[in-house]
């Protein structure tokens, strides 16, 4: 008994120095600038005369959430993620899953390359993703324009209505593989007797494929579907770069993200900007929280 | 980076996730190497079967291929267009012919590289080698330690706190980047090298993996043994636990690094000074100034090219080590 | 209790955490030199810009300067991120002494309290030597917050070569603007006599400026903003029928699309301003000797030009070296030395608001590019006629921002012009009346 409480003493003093460098900093970068968001975007700073005397902050309750609100270009960034969400989210999981399909089913060929092939755009960081794409879809620049131009094809990437596919694109180059990847070890991790006895009851490549495989993946769906989510509510670099100089019609309020920088640094209106990324980080938090529900319970016993 | 997956350019929950998903444990070399085994079984039960209709096997065999290879069309023409592209004068980028090596000019590119400005780009190479390496490095440690304590340890309020962790991973990093701003500047921090050091040495995932792996590869005997022997608790930490523990370690340290390596928005807020820039906000910079100037299209152009080369490399080299981290991730 | 209190705790809580780890400190050289400098003890200025050829003034300056020494530090232009930076640099409190901003954005920053009063060391004298348009452009509140450093006149650029081949008369009013377009378009169907930048808000503003707008008017206390004025509308509508009936090649400023439909020979003119002139001498070098320059297009054919950017040189709030900063800039905007070292190395084509420096200006530029054409004189009648009646707002990026954003949306048709200055006109109001001004409009 007593060696026991000693030793639960002990353990406890080691247990603190081992989790006090990561709790001290985890305050640090993420409760206390979360606190301080929420402070700041109650004041507003008000100005006097025809505003060139200086500025005073000054209490204003909920103002900048309501500004925020009330402002068009704030609320049509999230009708944009939403749209972005639905047709990026459906590809990506879709397309992942597909190919992952495809390389294990048997009939593909030179399955390491392919993986590492697919793979390889995730070792490229995000802006220069987005600077590259940015050459590839500028007319008079990129052979892939000039290319659909002669096949007939006159799209143009930098028009208000390729703006969306112009984003997602990009995305999806980026993490296409990515994902692929963890669905196929998903998919190799499957016992193989249960898929030889499919075979052996008649069922062809497709029905093994979606009546068997997929279900059985069905918790890897949900993680990558939850980690799209999250990455989605973050867009930022990539129509950072297409809205700065491109001549794309993505705007520079485009996402939620941007809008909060936007209003930091070229309206320099910090409660505001405080304001939007408070707003932004609730709705994350109350997103991530309804997919891992979601997932949890259709994964549950999986 | 933004998009999927996290790796949001910032901090926190980056980079890691995907080995996390549930990380299973030891079990999953072990399902893999069985797996690895049946397969073989299984291609020849396939193969019996095909004889059977061989052209439609054959269609499909080719269908099955040419989707893939138009996959990895698409994911290697980007590549394919930075390395030509990287070798022309401004007036070959210019002018379009983006696949041939009309006005190769790399050799002058690398050397405009090497001296712009006195050679600031590989001064953002060192920043960003000091910001990924250290940074990693680092957080890699911290996420161990805490790990560890979370998967060997019993005290009041565990699990709670340990909830605390699993939200803190739910954050978007990029929504925490302004509010971090917003308090540095707040601080006097904004525009030092800590501004962009600190907030990545945090990862809630990393944590989240390390007890995972903690679990897996430090069997409780090896500790007692240790205590037995009179070891202090974090001696048995450093020389025993951290030490079989390992493969986490690298786990953590690779996805940070990679993280780190690719973050952009947390610098763009945080930094001012050139000097400090790390590569991805450098190319960010100068790509700004080809507005004014075109002369700085190959710069961006080959500084791209570079910046990229170390992870495709990493990536090429470790397959290995990143599947297995997929994978730990995807099977439950 | 308050708010300063719960500030101070959250700064001090992360202080103390990070002091932890860090032990670092700023170590800004903090000598004090507020004066003048001397010899035996110069005083050490930080200098941000990006006009072109910055970099040579700062050589000249410091090797003829023993007093003060100027570290020079190249920014993306304002738009493109460079004002963004000063402002985060400034609020950050490790801000440069000395930066460029452009007329539109000065009210801007004096606004957001970025700047500081630098009519103590402004005397009568300098102010005198400048474009009473320029001067007035930089005094605000009754106050001098910047030293003019060009006056930008806009102006029309346009490839001799391809008007004389196909017999189209230089424009001098709009409507023969429209049909010199019309024409080009005609003679060759890719051509393009000019560009539409979707995100250059300004160059829609000196239009607008030119003809008679007045976006922004201080009375009393209050602001008045006016976008819906007859000169707006007309100037609108006109751009919306060009871009309609694609007279026009619609492309960012300065984008690799731009400059490749230059190089091709498909974009054969440039809405631009006096600066322009050193841009394309320096994108398009095997073009020499093609391009022309006439006075920007009017409305009656009488000379009118609005001011498309121009720049000045302001001294951040932080600095404790304003005196050597303005002394400085005063070099750089009113001595012959000055305008030499930054135009005759051949990218820069300013035009000083100092009128004096005019004639060194001249000789300094190399104007081969343009077939000798006499700019400068161009750019005096240019600068001459520009309507001293606009004034910019202290909301600029608000306004410029939103336009931005809704221009870049026309080319789609799903907004049109004079809708984009109508969502850039309520967004300017509503900033205003946030910020807690008195606002008509």
């Amino acid at each position: 008994m007593a060696a026991k409480a000693r030793t639960s003493r002990r353990t406890g003093a080691a247990a603190g120095v081992l989790l006090t460098p990561f709790f001290v900093l985890f305050t640090a970068v993420t409760v206390v600038p979360i606190g301080y968001a929420v402070w700041l975007s109650l004041f507003t700073e008000k100005q006097s005369g025809l505003g060139f005397d200086g500025a005073e902050s000054v209490f204003s309750g909920l103002d900048n959430y309501t500004a925020a609100l009330g402002d068009r270009a704030f609320r049509d960034g999230f009708w944009i993620l939403l749209g972005y969400c639905a047709v990026y989210i459906p590809l990506m999981v879709g397309g992942a899953l597909a190919l992952a399909l495809l390389l294990d089913s048997g009939l593909a060929r030179a399955r390491r390359f392919f993986q590492l092939a697919l793979f390889l755009p995730h070792a490229v960081p995000g802006i220069i993703a987005a600077l590259i794409w940015v050459y590839l879809y500028t007319p008079g620049l990129s052979p892939v324009v000039r290319a659909m131009d002669s096949g007939g094809i006159g799209f143009s990437f930098f028009s208000p209505d390729g703006a969306l596919p112009s984003v997602v694109n990009i995305a999806l180059w980026e993490w296409l593989g990515y994902n692929m990847v963890i669905f196929y070890a998903a998919l190799q991790a499957i016992d193989r007797s249960v898929l030889e006895a499919a075979t052996v009851d008649g069922a062809g490549a497709w029905r093994t494929a979606f009546s068997i495989k997929v279900p059985l993946v069905r918790a890897s769906l949900g993680m990558v579907a939850l980690f799209t989510v999250i990455g989605s509510l973050q867009l930022f670099t990539e129509p950072l770069i297409l809205n700065q100089g491109s001549g794309s019609a993505v705007t520079s309020t485009w996402t939620p993200n941007m809008y909060a920088y936007t209003a930091a640094f070229a309206r320099n209106d910090y409660g505001l900007a405080a304001a939007a990324a408070v707003l932004l980080a609730l709705t994350a938090a109350l997103l991530s929280f309804a997919v891992t529900r979601l997932t949890t319970r259709k994964g549950a016993r999986a | 980076m933004t998009s999927p997956a996290t790796t949001g350019s910032t901090t926190t929950p980056t980079g890691a996730e995907p080995t996390a998903r549930t990380a299973s444990d030891s079990r999953t070399s072990a399902t893999r190497r069985s797996t690895s085994r049946t397969s073989t079984t299984r291609t020849s039960t396939i193969r019996t079967k095909a004889t059977q209709a061989a052209p439609s096997r054959w269609l499909s065999k080719a269908a099955v291929n040419g989707v893939l290879l138009l996959s990895a069309l698409y994911t290697l023409f980007p590549l394919l267009w930075l390395v030509t592209a990287a070798t022309k004068d401004t007036g070959g980028l210019l002018t379009g012919d983006a696949l041939s090596f009309k006005g190769f000019d790399l050799g002058h590119n690398l050397s405009e590289l090497a001296s712009y400005n006195d050679g600031v780009y590989l001064r953002w190479y060192l920043n960003s080698l000091l910001y990924a390496g250290g940074g990693a490095l680092v957080c890699a440690l911290i996420s161990v330690a805490a790990g560890y304590a979370f998967d060997k340890y019993d005290f009041r309020g565990k699990e709670k706190l340990f909830a605390v962790v699993l939200l803190g991973v739910l954050v978007p990093s990029t929504a925490l980047a302004l509010p971090m701003y917003l308090l540095a500047s707040r601080a006097g921090l904004v525009n030092t090298y800590w501004s962009v050091l600190l907030p990545v040495l945090v990862n809630p995932f990393g944590v989240y993996l390390s007890r995972v792996f903690s679990a897996a590869h430090i069997p409780d005997e090896a500790l007692e043994a240790a205590r037995i022997d009179g070891a202090s608790e974090l001696r048995a930490f450093w020389s025993i636990g951290l030490r079989m523990v390992m493969p986490g370690f690298v786990t953590v340290f690779l996805f940070q690094f990679t993280a780190i390596w690719n973050n952009f928005f947390l610098p763009l807020v945080m930094l001012s000074d050139q000097k400090l820039f790390p590569l991805s906000l450098g190319l960010y910079a100068w790509n700004s100034n080809t507005h004014a100037e075109p002369s700085f299209y190959p710069l961006v152009v080959t500084g791209s090219l570079l910046a990229v080369l170390p992870l495709v490399v990493a990536f090429v080299a470790l397959q290995r080590h990143w599947k297995a981290g997929l994978a730990a991730g995807s099977v439950k | 209790m308050s708010r300063s209190w719960t500030r101070t705790t959250a700064a001090v809580s992360v202080v103390t955490a990070l002091a932890l780890l860090t032990g670092c400190g700023g170590d800004d050289d903090s000598s004090s030199d507020a004066g003048r400098g001397t010899a035996d003890k110069p005083v050490t200025l930080t200098f941000w810009a990006w006009q072109k050829g910055s970099k040579d003034v700062v050589d000249a300056f410091n090797a003829s300067h023993k007093n003060i020494r100027v570290d020079f530090e190249e920014i993306p232009s304002g738009n493109a991120g460079g004002y963004a930076k000063i402002s985060n640099a400034v609020k950050a409190g490790n801000g440069p002494d000395l930066v460029a901003v452009e007329y539109p954005m000065l009210p801007e920053f004096v606004s957001q309290g970025a700047l500081q009063d630098i009519g103590p060391h402004l005397t009568d004298e300098v102010r005198k030597k400048f474009l009473p348009q320029a001067v007035d452009l930089t005094t605000l509140g009754g106050k001098s917050w910047a030293v003019p450093f060009d006056a930008a006149p806009q102006t029309y650029f346009y490839r001799k070569d391809f008007f004389e081949k196909n017999r189209i008369e230089v424009p001098r009013t709009w409507a023969e603007f429209r049909t010199a377009a019309e024409k080009a378009k005609k003679a060759d169907p890719k051509a393009r006599i000019a560009t539409f930048m979707p995100d250059d808000p300004t160059t829609f503003e000196a239009m607008a400026w030119q003809a008679g707008a007045q976006w922004f008017k201080a009375e009393g206390d209050t602001w008045k903003v006016n976008t819906s004025d007859a000169a707006t509308t007309k100037v609108a509508d006109y751009w919306q029928g060009l871009i309609d009936d694609r007279l026009v090649q619609t492309a960012v400023s300065f984008s690799p699309e731009w400059t490749a439909a230059l190089k091709d020979g498909s974009t054969v003119g440039y809405l631009g301003a006096s600066w322009g002139a050193g841009v394309l001498k320096s994108t398009l070098p095997d073009q020499s000797g093609k391009w022309g320059i006439a006075p920007v297009p009017t409305w009656d054919g009488r000379p009118a030009s609005g001011m498309l950017g121009g720049s000045t040189w302001a001294v951040t709030k932080g600095s404790r070296k304003a005196a050597a900063a303005v002394e400085f800039a005063t070099w750089m905007s009113t001595t012959e030395e000055g305008v030499r070292a930054r135009i005759a190395p051949g990218t820069s084509s300013a035009f000083p608001a100092d009128v004096a420096l005019r004639p060194a200006a001249k000789k300094a530029f190399d104007a081969g590019f343009y077939g000798g054409q006499d700019i400068y004189r161009l750019f005096d009648e240019a600068g001459a006629s520009i309507n001293p009646r606009w004034s910019w707002g202290p909301t600029t990026g608000t306004t410029n921002t939103t336009l931005k954003d809704q221009l870049g949306k026309v080319s789609g048709g799903s907004v049109t012009v004079r809708g984009a200055v109508r969502a850039a006109h309520d967004a300017t109001v509503a900033e205003l009346k946030k910020r807690g001004l008195k606002v008509e409009g």
